[in-house]
């Protein structure tokens, strides 16, 4: 078979310039709307993928979905802290920190307010996440009502400057330091120390126990111990499927992506075949005599889809390129929603992935694909004659 | 007016075109009135302006801290506090954890009042009275009764996360609200299994006596408890289901520039039929001129066909959106964020707003191919081939 050459479609194409850009605009538009709210979905979606370590077990009280839910009194520590599989540091200690919860309402900068946790460590809680580290100020000193503010959390609520203080009624921090967890969940969070603020707060326990074990088969253990102690009634999580449950708190905004994106397409892809039935038709001659020179149905079918292909993907790649430029422009710094989860504010990052642009990319070969599938077919099926004895 | 006849025959012309047009407006269209319904649904007052008198009381910090339930009578004793009803968030699960099953559970420690402060909800099935008098009874919206099947009398588990007990509850009462997608039942069901969570409560309810009252109260309630170990902050119904969106983070200008740029792309479909549409008709418009058509005319024709076009689209896509609107809002409902479902209606303001995208688009697609086919002159029209 005898193959028209694509030159002959893509020239075509620029022939008919202001029909080829209203629609290669409609479905670069329809691109960049899909790239956008899916790149805030996987960037939603990415802080909690990126959460935690496989080695981490948080230990909450039985049936609790969130640490917020959770409570573990105080006696019930060393009995979870000595269980066997334990990981000890080089003072025969267990690495274990016993933490606390708390949710704070704080204003954001841009106006409203919403809930962040505020979460009290033990000096060990350190060890547990090696991936933080202070990026201005110092550390909290314990017991003197001081805390650090994530980067995240400080560029979007009010208050949280190193030097400002937080305080509700007689409640009072001091912001000493900035700290940043590489795109993590303490990204969204304040720590201070865990025993000053079981005071402030009159608590009577803990929240969770984040423990470290050396291996998979050491947090089995652990894990297997915690569930078989009656006395506890706690359970043990390993804490990156903890976070990776959480991911659901991304699923309504993936959603409205892709249902916005479908229903779109659709629509653009009614465009698109628009644009090809005229292509067709204002080439009727052209594609009998194309016939009559020798070109097969099934050339002519291919050409003309092929045509119609090349028109979206120059809308595709340009929606590409207006989704990079929206997302490193326009929506570059960290934003936020609520995780009902932990029932508190989650900050992340719009997040463009080169899968995505690929997803998008295809998305737009799809709709030229099934816009020029009839189109295409009309072409196919042109009876010589009559065309070529139309006029005009 | 007479043109009427022949813009609709134009219209016609090429009936896929048009079809495909309309179809590639309809879509779009029906996506902006979802959004803008969900939108609208986010500033919705479903209480009908009773919220105006209720004020909810919380912990200073956040909601999830506890706030001491002695507060009660320091609060019922300032002027214009009609009622106060304290409530707890029990959380928990029915069944399971899936999606399908979740719906808000609330503990309140005074049954008692709460139709007093919710005026809005009235008892359709069993009584208050009933309610009221068993302690382990349970207060049902009447959507939830329908969505599980519930009867009157029935029991219904309800495993608890942050109290961690499991309540054996007896179905004592339905309530008819805007919103029905809640449960409630007595603080003193927890409070026997678990003694320690005594004398804490979740928030206050305040029904209010006046506007004024509304007004006056949280700065002086605030004031009240500031020093103290559990300072409080107080707002109107309203502030605090702001609060609540404001929680969602910006999700008002993500949904706009959607919309706008939902806009532009039909503009750009429509402005592109209209072009293909008009320069297939040049010498036609040109014939129509020798035969003493106005430039006016002209203009009005392939105007009129445009704005035709885009309020078929239009209006069809208004009237599929107001015909699947029902079954999109049970969906919403069935969903796990089912409170919203209370605040949606068929708005007409959204409605207007996409008929006018319509108008919109139809007027501003069509008028470069109208000025073009009205300004060119008749012999070049006519000397055009193809």
């Amino acid at each position: 078979m005898l193959g028209i050459p694509l030159k002959y479609n893509v020239r075509n194409l620029f022939v008919r310039k202001v029909t080829t850009s209203l629609t290669v605009a409609g479905i670069a538009l329809v691109v960049m709307v899909f790239l956008c709210v899916m790149a805030l979905g996987e960037g939603l979606t990415r802080v909690f993928t990126a959460s935690g370590s496989d080695r981490n077990v948080l230990v909450l009280r039985q049936n609790s979905q969130s640490e917020l839910q959770s409570g573990i009194t105080r006696d019930q520590v060393p009995l979870v802290e000595t269980l066997p599989g334990v990981e000890k540091d080089a003072d025969g200690k267990p690495l274990a920190s016993a933490e606390l919860v708390v949710v704070l309402n704080l204003e954001k900068r841009e106006g409203g307010s919403s809930n962040v946790t505020i979460r009290g460590v033990e000096e060990k809680g350190w060890k547990l996440r090696p991936g933080i580290r202070l990026t201005e100020g110092r550390m909290f000193s314990p017991g003197a009502s001081e805390v650090i503010v994530s980067d995240g959390v400080s560029r979007r609520f009010k208050d949280t400057n190193v030097g400002e203080e937080l305080h509700f009624g007689a409640y009072r921090w001091k912001v000493v330091g900035h700290f940043d967890a590489g795109g993590t969940a303490p990204d969204s969070e304040i720590w201070t120390d865990v025993e000053g603020m079981i005071n402030t707060f009159k608590r009577n326990g803990y929240s969770s126990v984040l423990a470290r074990t050396p291996d998979r088969a050491a947090r089995d253990l652990f894990v297997a111990g915690l569930s078989s102690d009656p006395r506890l009634a706690l359970e043990g999580k390993v804490e990156r499927t903890y976070y990776d449950e959480q991911t659901a708190t991304a699923a309504p905004i993936k959603f409205l992506g892709l249902f916005v994106g479908v229903v779109m397409a659709i629509g653009a892809c009614f465009g698109a075949m628009n644009t090809m039935y005229a292509a067709v038709s204002s080439r009727t001659r052209e594609i009998a005599t194309l016939r009559a020179l020798g070109f097969s149905r099934l050339s002519i079918l291919a050409s003309f889809i092929l045509e119609s292909v090349f028109l979206s993907l120059l809308g595709g790649l340009l929606g590409c390129v207006l989704g990079v430029l929206a997302v490193k422009l326009a929506l570059s710094g960290v934003t936020g929603t609520t995780n009902f989860a932990t029932f508190s504010e989650v900050v992340f990052a719009f997040r463009l992935t080169p899968a995505l642009l690929l997803t998008g990319v295809v998305f737009s070969l799809a709709m030229g694909f099934f816009g020029g599938l009839f189109p295409a077919g009309r072409a196919a099926f042109t009876k010589i004659t009559q065309a070529l004895r139309q006029v005009g | 007016m007479k043109l009427l006849p022949l813009v609709f025959k134009n219209l016609f012309r090429k009936k896929t075109r048009s079809l495909l047009t309309i179809g590639s407006i309809l879509l779009p269209l029906f996506v902006i009135c979802i959004l803008g319904t969900m939108l609208r649904a986010l500033d919705s007052d479903p209480s009908n302006g009773k919220g105006m008198y209720r004020l909810i009381v919380r912990h200073k910090v956040s909601i999830t801290n506890w706030l001491p339930a002695a507060y009660d009578p320091k609060i019922r004793q300032l002027p214009g506090v009609v009622e106060v009803l304290r409530m707890n968030w029990f959380g928990g699960s029915y069944v399971d954890q899936s999606a399908r099953n979740q719906f808000a559970r609330f503990s309140t420690s005074d049954a008692d009042r709460f139709l007093k402060v919710f005026d809005e909800a009235t008892v359709v099935e069993g009584s208050e009275k009933e309610w009221v008098d068993d302690r382990s009874g349970l207060l049902v919206g009447r959507l939830l009764m329908k969505k599980y099947g519930w009867k009157l009398g029935q029991k219904v588990t309800l495993k608890g996360d942050i109290y961690p007990v499991t309540l054996e509850l007896t179905i004592r009462a339905v309530f008819e609200a805007p919103d029905e997608t809640g449960v409630y039942f007595h603080h003193e069901a927890i409070e026997e299994a678990l003694p320690r969570v005594k004398g804490f409560v979740g928030w206050y309810w305040i029904k209010t006596a006046s506007l004024e009252a509304t007004e006056r109260i949280p700065a002086q309630l605030d004031a009240m408890f500031e020093n103290s170990s559990f300072p409080t902050k107080t707002e109107t119904e309203k502030e605090f289901q702001n609060g609540w969106v404001s929680m969602l983070g910006n999700v008002k200008l993500l949904v706009t520039s959607i919309c706008t740029i939902i806009v532009f792309v039909i503009l750009l479909i429509a402005a592109n039929t209209m072009a293909m549409a008009a320069r297939e008709r040049v010498t036609e418009i040109a014939v129509l001129r020798t035969l003493g058509f106005r430039k006016r005319q002209i203009l009005g024709l392939v105007l009129g066909e445009s704005l035709l076009l885009s309020l078929f689209g239009g209006v069809l896509g208004v009237a599929l959106y107001a015909l699947l609107f029902p079954g999109f809002r049970e969906a919403v409902a069935n969903s796990p964020m089912g409170g919203f479902a209370a605040g949606m209606k068929l708005f007409p303001e959204i409605l207007a707003v996409a008929f006018a995208v319509t108008v919109f688009v139809g007027l501003v697609a069509g008028l470069a191919p109208a000025v073009r086919s009205a300004q060119r002159s008749i012999t070049d029209g006519l000397r055009q081939v193809g």
